[in-house]
C-alpha cells in the first residue's frame, strides 16, 4: 500500500503514535482501515471502531472498509454500525489498491475548489420578492409590480388595509389581497 | 412508524423501493411534488438516490453539484445513496471500474459534509432510507406534521411558504399548519417561526429579515421595463 502511496506522489511519514488511526491526512482528516480479515473474522473491529470515535479531536473521521466478494455478506451490517451507531463516514474499497488510489485523491484534491460546497449565496431578494407577491390570487407581474412601489416589503403589503390597497389594484383586488393575507389557514 | 415523503418523480424509477419503504419497513410514504427527484426523511434531512455509474460520469458533475447546493440551502444534512448499476437479465456483469474521476467526486461530497451511504440495490436502499428516518426520528427530527393540506386557501397558503427563501416542503408544511393566517407568519417574532416552521434558528431568521426586506424601487423599475420588452 505505501508502495502505491508513494507512486501516486504522496510522502509518506510512519509514525508510532498513530495508536488509533491509520492514517492522518493533511486535510484535518484520519482514516481507520477495515480490512476484509476484520470483517470476517467478527466483532473485535467494532471495539477498534468505537475507540476511534471517542478518541475524536477535531478531525474528521473517515472509515475505509474493504468490500469484496469474501466479505460483501457482512458488509450492510458493517454500514449500519459505521453510520448509524457511530456517525462516521464510510468509503468501501475493493482492496489495498483502490484504497490507496482513493487517498491520494484525498490528499491531492484538498487544494483544489471544491465543486459541492455550497457557496454562501448572495443572491438578489428582489426578484424572490417579488415572485412570492405573485403566489397572491389575482395578482400577475404588473399589479405586483405595482403594489411593491407602493409598499416595499411583505409585511407591508401585508398589513395595508384594503382602503390604502384601492387606488393601486382597484377595489375587488384590494379586497381579496387583504382577504388572503387574514383569512384563516390553520385547522380543519 | 415513521413519514417520509418523496417527489412524484422518483415514482417512476422507485415503485419497487416505495412498496418495500411501505410494506417491509412500515413507512408512511407520502408522494408530493418538490423542487427536484428526492426524499425527505426528517424535518432537516434529504436523502437522494444515484447510481454508481451517475457519480462516475464526468458529464453529470455539474448536474449533480447543482443539485447538491440546492439541497444543502434546504435542508441541515443531505445524503446520497449511491446504489450499484443494476445488470439487466442477459446482459454480462462487469465490474464497475473505479477511475481517478470518481474518486475526486466523492472525495468532494464527502469534504463538502455530504453523507455517503452505499446500496447493493432497491431493497437495500429501501432499508436504508427507513433506517435513516428511524434515525432522525429518535433524535427528535421526524415528521410530524400532518401530511395533508386541504382547501384552496390552505393550498394556496402552501405554495407562498414555498417561495420563502430556504424554506423546504416540511417547514412549509409546518408553517401552514402552525399559524391560523399568512399574516399571523408574516407578523411573528423569530422565535415563533423557528417553533412554528421546526426548523432552525437561523433560517427562521432569514424569513424574518426577508418579509421586512424592502424593494428597492430602482431594481424593480428595471424589471418593470425588461417585462415589457419581451
Amino acid at each position: 500500500m505505501e508502495s502505491y502511496l508513494e507512486g501516486g506522489g504522496v510522502k509518506i511519514f510512519f509514525e508510532n503514535e498513530l495508536v488509533v488511526a491509520d492514517f492522518h491526512l493533511p486535510n484535518k482528516s484520519c482514516i481507520l482501515y477495515v480490512s476484509e480479515c476484520d470483517v470476517v473474522a467478527g466483532n473485535s473491529y467494532k471495539r477498534r471502531l468505537v475507540r476511534y470515535r471517542n478518541s475524536s479531536s477535531s478531525f474528521h473521521e473517515l472509515v475505509l472498509v474493504e468490500n469484496t466478494r469474501l466479505s460483501e455478506q457482512y458488509f450492510s451490517a458493517v454500514q449500519k454500525f459505521v453510520v448509524f451507531d457511530l456517525g462516521l463516514t464510510l468509503l468501501p474499497v475493493s482492496g489495498q489498491t483502490e484504497a490507496s488510489q482513493l487517498i491520494t485523491q484525498m490528499v491531492h484534491g484538498d487544494g483544489r475548489e471544491n465543486p459541492f460546497r455550497r457557496r454562501s449565496s448572495s443572491r438578489l431578494l428582489d426578484p424572490l420578492v417579488l415572485a412570492l407577491v405573485q403566489q397572491v390570487p389575482g395578482v400577475g407581474r404588473v399589479k405586483a409590480l405595482a403594489l411593491l412601489q407602493h409598499f416595499s416589503s411583505i409585511q407591508q403589503l401585508c398589513n395595508a388595509a384594503p382602503a390604502k390597497l384601492e387606488p393601486v389594484v382597484g377595489q375587488s383586488a384590494a379586497q381579496q389581497i387583504h382577504s388572503f393575507f387574514h383569512k384563516h389557514t390553520a385547522g380543519s | 412508524p415513521v413519514c417520509i415523503l418523496v417527489d412524484s418523480r422518483c415514482i417512476s424509477s422507485g415503485v419497487e423501493l416505495v412498496a418495500s419503504l411501505r410494506q417491509r419497513h412500515a413507512a408512511t410514504v407520502h408522494v408530493c411534488s418538490l423542487d427536484g427527484s428526492y426524499f425527505i426523511v426528517s424535518n432537516r434531512m434529504a436523502v437522494e438516490r444515484h447510481s454508481q455509474s451517475d457519480i462516475a460520469v464526468t458529464q453529470n458533475r455539474k448536474r449533480l453539484a447543482e443539485r447538491v447546493s440546492a439541497l444543502q440551502g434546504l435542508f441541515e444534512r443531505v445524503c446520497l445513496i449511491v446504489e450499484k448499476d443494476r445488470i439487466k437479465p442477459g446482459d454480462v456483469s462487469r465490474p464497475f471500474q473505479r477511475t481517478r474521476y470518481y474518486d475526486s467526486t466523492v472525495t468532494a461530497l464527502v469534504r463538502a459534509g455530504v453523507r455517503l451511504l452505499w446500496s447493493d440495490g432497491t431493497e437495500e436502499s429501501a432499508g436504508l432510507l427507513a433506517g435513516l428516518a428511524r434515525l432522525e426520528q429518535r433524535k427528535g427530527q421526524g415528521i410530524t406534521v400532518p401530511l395533508e393540506v386541504k382547501g384552496q386557501h390552505k393550498q394556496q397558503a402552501l405554495q407562498l411558504y414555498l417561495g420563502l427563501p430556504s424554506v423546504n416542503y416540511v417547514h412549509a408544511l409546518s408553517l401552514s399548519h402552525n399559524f391560523r393566517t399568512i399574516a399571523q407568519l408574516i407578523n411573528s417574532s423569530i422565535e415563533a417561526i423557528e417553533k412554528g416552521g421546526c426548523m432552525s434558528r437561523s433560517r427562521a431568521e432569514e424569513i424574518y429579515r426577508f418579509l421586512r426586506y424592502s424593494c428597492d424601487s430602482f431594481l424593480l423599475q428595471t424589471s418593470k421595463a425588461a417585462g415589457k420588452t419581451s
